[in-house]
C-alpha cells in the first residue's frame, strides 16, 4: 500500500495498538469527569470548574499526559461547542428574545460596560495586544446561563420575583454573544482596521438576516425537520447544525454562532423534543470541551497569572453585582431581591471558556488561556456559593440604601 | 382575583395572584409541562416561603383534587402528537341537523372521513357509540378528523 505511507497517517488509528491506547485513554477521562460530576452534585457545585481542572491535571505539564486521544477530543471540544450553543438557542423562543430585551435592555446597555471594561483594561495593563484585551473583555462579561439558570432551579428561585430580571439580562448576553463572536472571529483574522470593519459589517449582516430568517420562517424549518422518529429527528438536527455551524465558521461568523440560531430557529415540537434529546449529548460533549480546554493550558503558565486573575475577579464581581442590583431596583424589586439578583449574576462559565478558547486556537496571547482558565474557575465557584447563601449574607447599605440604587462598581 | 402573567425566558410564565386571605401565590408554568407552585415570603415578598415542583402527571392531580378539569389540556396534548388533528365539541340544536337521528342516518364517516368519538348527555359521557345510537338535543358530540372534514361533519350534525 504505497499510497499509505507517510508522516499524516502514521497518527491515525490505523493500528490496533494505537486504537487501544485511544480508548483506554478515552475511557479514564470520562470516568474522570463521572467522578467529578458526581462529587459536583454531591456538594452543589457546578461540575465545569471541576472538568477544567481533570483537564489542567491530565495536559502538559500535569500530573499524567494524554496524548493518543488529542485528535478526538479536540473534534469532541469543537462539538461540545456546537451544541453549548444551540441548545442555547433551542431554550430561548423569538418571543423570548424580544420580551428579553423590552424589559432589559438599560441594565443591558450597562452591563457590557461595566463588565467589558475591566477586562479590556486589564489585558491593556498586561501589555497585551488590544484584539487579545478585547477577548479578555469578552470573558469577564457573559455570565454563565447554564451555571445561572441550573441554579435557579436547585435552590427553588423560578418563581422569585426577581428572577425574570437575572433571565432576561442573560438573554440579553447572550444576544450580544452572537454580535461580539463574529467580530472577534474578523479581529483575530488579522485584518486592517478597514478591512475588519467590513468585514465586521458583513458578520453583522449575516447575523441580522439569520436572526430575520429565524423570527420569520422557524415554523417552516422546523416542519421540514420534524420526524416522529427520535434517531431521525436527532440526525436532521445535528446535520443541520454542524452544517450550519461549518458554513458559518467558513463566513468567519463563528460556527458557535451559527449554531445558536439554528437553535433559535426551531421551535415548536421540534424544539421542545430536542430539549429532551440533546441535553445529554451536549454534557458529553460539553464536558470534553472543558477538558480540552484545560488539556491546552500548562498548569505552571497558571502561576504568573494568578493574581491578576484573583484582582479581574474581585472587581468583576462587584460590576456584576451593582449591574444586577440597578436592573433589579429599576423592576421594583426590594433590597433582598436585588442583593440576590446581583449575588446570582457573578458566575461565570462556559461562553467565557468559549471566548478565551477562539483567542488560544488563534494564538493571540499566550496568557489568554491560563488567565481565562484561573478567572473561571475563581468566580464559577465563588459565583455559585455566593448564589447560594445570598440570603444569608447581610445586604450591604449601598444596596439596601434608596430604591433607586447606584451602579455600585461601575466607575 | 387578577392573575399577573411574566414570561420568563427559557423556562416559561410565571403567573400570580393574592388570594382572598392574602397569601401571595405564584405558580410557574415550566416549557415541559412542569409546574412550581410558590407561596411568597410576607417578609421579603420578592423571594418564597416554600415552593413545591409537580410534575404534569402531579399537577392534573392537583388540579382535580382542586375542583378543576383537565379534559382540555389532555386533548390538547393530542393535538400536539398529531399535526393537523382537530378536535370539536359539537352541541347539538334544538332541532334539525340530525337532532332525532342516529348518527349512522347523517353518514358522516362515509361523507367526511371524520369520527364522532364520544356524546355527552347530562354529564355522562357515551364512548365510541354505535351508527344506531340516537342523537338527542342538547347533546354534546366530540367528533375528530382532518381539519375539514370535521368542518364538513359539524354542518351535517348541526344542520
Amino acid at each position: 500500500m504505497p499510497f499509505l505511507g507517510g508522516a499524516p497517517l502514521a497518527v491515525t488509528p490505523a493500528t490496533p495498538h494505537h486504537a487501544a491506547v485511544v480508548l483506554i485513554e478515552l475511557g479514564v477521562i470520562f470516568l474522570v469527569l463521572a467522578g467529578l460530576g458526581r462529587l459536583a452534585a454531591r456538594i452543589g457545585i457546578p461540575s465545569v470548574p471541576l472538568y477544567l481542572l481533570a483537564g489542567l491535571v491530565m495536559g502538559d505539564g500535569g500530573l499524567f499526559k494524554v496524548n493518543a486521544g488529542e485528535e478526538f477530543l479536540s473534534i469532541g471540544a469543537q462539538i461540545g461547542v456546537v451544541l453549548l450553543l444551540l441548545l442555547l438557542g433551542l431554550e430561548y423562543s423569538p418571543l423570548d428574545l424580544k420580551n428579553g430585551v423590552k424589559m432589559t435592555w438599560r441594565a443591558g446597555i450597562l452591563d457590557i460596560f461595566a463588565n467589558t471594561i475591566p477586562g479590556f483594561a486589564t489585558g491593556l495593563l498586561l501589555g497585551w495586544s488590544p484584539e487579545a484585551a478585547v477577548l479578555l473583555g469578552g470573558v469577564t462579561y457573559v455570565s454563565s446561563s447554564g451555571i445561572i439558570a441550573r441554579l435557579l432551579d436547585d435552590f427553588d428561585r423560578y418563581a422569585n420575583r426577581e428572577t425574570p430580571v437575572i433571565l432576561s439580562l442573560l438573554v440579553m448576553e447572550d444576544i450580544a454573544m452572537a454580535i461580539f463572536l463574529p467580530i472577534i472571529a474578523v479581529i483575530l483574522v488579522g485584518a486592517s482596521i478597514a478591512q475588519g470593519a467590513v468585514a465586521a459589517g458583513a458578520a453583522i449582516g449575516i447575523v441580522a438576516i439569520a436572526f430575520f430568517i429565524s423570527l420569520r420562517y422557524s415554523r417552516q424549518v422546523s416542519r421540514v425537520v420534524h420526524s416522529h422518529s427520535r434517531e431521525l429527528l436527532l440526525l436532521s438536527v445535528l446535520g443541520l447544525a454542524f452544517l450550519v455551524a461549518g458554513l458559518a465558521e467558513a463566513a468567519q461568523v463563528s460556527a458557535a454562532v451559527g449554531a445558536f440560531l439554528l437553535g433559535l430557529t426551531l421551535s415548536g415540537q421540534v424544539a421542545d423534543e430536542m430539549r429532551s434529546l440533546l441535553p445529554p449529548l451536549r454534557d458529553v460533549f460539553g464536558g470534553i470541551f472543558f477538558v480540552f480546554f484545560g488539556l491546552t493550558i500548562d498548569p505552571r503558565d497558571l502561576v504568573p497569572v494568578l493574581l491578576p486573575a484573583l484582582a479581574l475577579a474581585i472587581i468583576t464581581a462587584i460590576t456584576k453585582i451593582g449591574t444586577g442590583a440597578w436592573a433589579a431596583a429599576r423592576a421594583g424589586i426590594g433590597p433582598k431581591g436585588r442583593w440576590r439578583t446581583g449575588l446570582s449574576l457573578i458566575a461565570r462559565g462556559e461562553f467565557s471558556i468559549v471566548i478565551a478558547g477562539l483567542g488560544v486556537a488563534a494564538g493571540a496571547q499566550s496568557q489568554l488561556g491560563p488567565l481565562s482558565a484561573a478567572y473561571v474557575l475563581m468566580l464559577a465557584l465563588t459565583g455559585s456559593v455566593l448564589m447560594r447563601f445570598a440570603d444569608r449574607i447581610p445586604v450591604p447599605r449601598i444596596i439596601a440604601g434608596k430604591p433607586k440604587v447606584k451602579p455600585v462598581g461601575a466607575p | 382575583m387578577e392573575i399577573y402573567e411574566t414570561p420568563l425566558p427559557g423556562i416559561g410564565v410565571r403567573y400570580e395572584f393574592t388570594s382572598e386571605s392574602g397569601d401571595h401565590v405564584g405558580v410557574v408554568v415550566r416549557r415541559d409541562g412542569k409546574r412550581d407552585v410558590a407561596l411568597y415570603d410576607r417578609q421579603d415578598p420578592d423571594s418564597c416561603k416554600g415552593t413545591m415542583e409537580l410534575s404534569a402527571g402531579d399537577s392534573s392531580k392537583l388540579a382535580e383534587l382542586l375542583g378543576g378539569t383537565n379534559i382540555t389540556a389532555r386533548l390538547d396534548s393530542l393535538k400536539h402528537m398529531v399535526e393537523g388533528l382537530a378536535i370539536e365539541w359539537v352541541t347539538m340544536p334544538a332541532a334539525g341537523g340530525l337532532t332525532g337521528q342516529t348518527i349512522g342516518d347523517g353518514h358522516i364517516r362515509t361523507a367526511t372521513a371524520a369520527s364522532v368519538v364520544a356524546i355527552i348527555r347530562n354529564d355522562a359521557g357515551i364512548p365510541g357509540p354505535g351508527p344506531g345510537f340516537t342523537l338527542e338535543a342538547g347533546d354534546t358530540v366530540l367528533v375528530m378528523g382532518a381539519d375539514e372534514a370535521v368542518r364538513k361533519a359539524r354542518t351535517i350534525l348541526i344542520g
